[in-house]
């Protein structure tokens, strides 16, 4: 597997990984806010 | 809707850059990593002995890889060649290593090498170098630990062999003296090897005085003085999954 396609591969799921815990903090955010409303 | 394709468009757009981010680091660093990894293969393939491999770190598509296609071995014992593909699979950064020819080592299938095969590394290794011991005593010369070093890198991958470390003397002196001196000598030997990391369990040590000079070779001639090594058990060894390391 040549590097190029290796690190294309890890930042994809280097992305993934953030997208996933960026959704996951918004979603816990805007539960709480409405709890509190 | 309309908010749903928006963040869609975000997400692939961000995937789109992760994608391009990659790619040109990968082509600004690439090259000089795989450069970097095959100047170091170089190394470690003469210090294993296997000076006529070599290990190409690019890809069918010239693509540059950490993934090296080892070729150029054929003649080579297995031993070598697993020793071979062991120092490469120790560089930082080398993951995944293929032989061209297709073999055990790279498949890791359930090819059975011979033991003998270190019996005959064993045997180059001293054919041109002795290990030599202080006169009349068991104590293995300070320039001999070198070659002990080398001997015991042969040996490992027959672990898992019963090995026999034979001593002999010329024939100056009393025999039973030479005896006793013999098997001190192939004790001295053996532990030095226990030292190196080969188990004591796989060691059997002898000795026969002047009983069984060297070929050729009057009785009382120094050169009689050595140490041989046999593979008088076999186990066969099965190809190890250090020739075909994961990504570190």
């Amino acid at each position: 597997m040549p590097i190029w396609m290796e690190l294309t591969v890890l930042m994809l799921v280097a992305y993934a990984a953030g997208l996933a815990l960026g959704w996951l903090l918004w979603k816990g955010r805007r539960k709480g806010s409405e709890t509190d409303g | 809707m309309a908010a749903i394709s928006r963040e869609t468009l975000a997400v692939t757009l961000g995937a789109a850059i992760v994608v391009a981010i990659a790619v040109a680091g990968a082509g600004a660093t690439g090259p000089r990593l795989a450069a970097s990894l095959s100047e170091q293969a170089k190394v470690a393939i003469k210090q294993a002995g296997g000076a006529p491999v070599t290990a190409r770190f690019t890809t069918a598509n010239g693509w540059p890889t950490r993934h090296p296609l080892l070729s150029g071995g054929e003649t080579l014992g297995e031993g070598t060649r697993a020793r071979v593909a062991r120092a490469i699979g120790a560089i930082p950064g080398v993951a995944d290593i293929r032989w061209a020819d297709g073999t055990t080592l790279a498949k890791g299938t359930e090819a059975t090498p011979r033991p003998a095969v270190c019996q005959e590394d064993v045997a180059g290794l001293l054919r041109a170098r002795t290990i030599h011991f202080e006169e009349g005593s068991s104590r293995i010369d300070q320039a001999s630990q070198t070659l002990l070093d080398e001997v015991a890198a042969a040996l490992r991958p027959c672990l898992g062999s019963i090995i026999g470390i034979t001593g002999h003397t010329d024939s100056s002196g009393p025999e039973p003296g030479n005896l006793a001196l013999s098997r001190l000598r192939a004790d001295a030997v053996r532990d030095a090897l226990l030292r190196r990391g080969i188990p004591a369990d796989g060691l059997r040590t002898s000795g026969v005085g002047s009983r069984v000079p060297v070929e050729g070779l009057d009785p009382d001639d120094p050169a009689n003085r050595r140490i041989e090594f046999s593979v008088v058990a076999t186990e066969p060894i099965k190809p190890t999954p250090v020739d075909t390391p994961g990504p570190r």
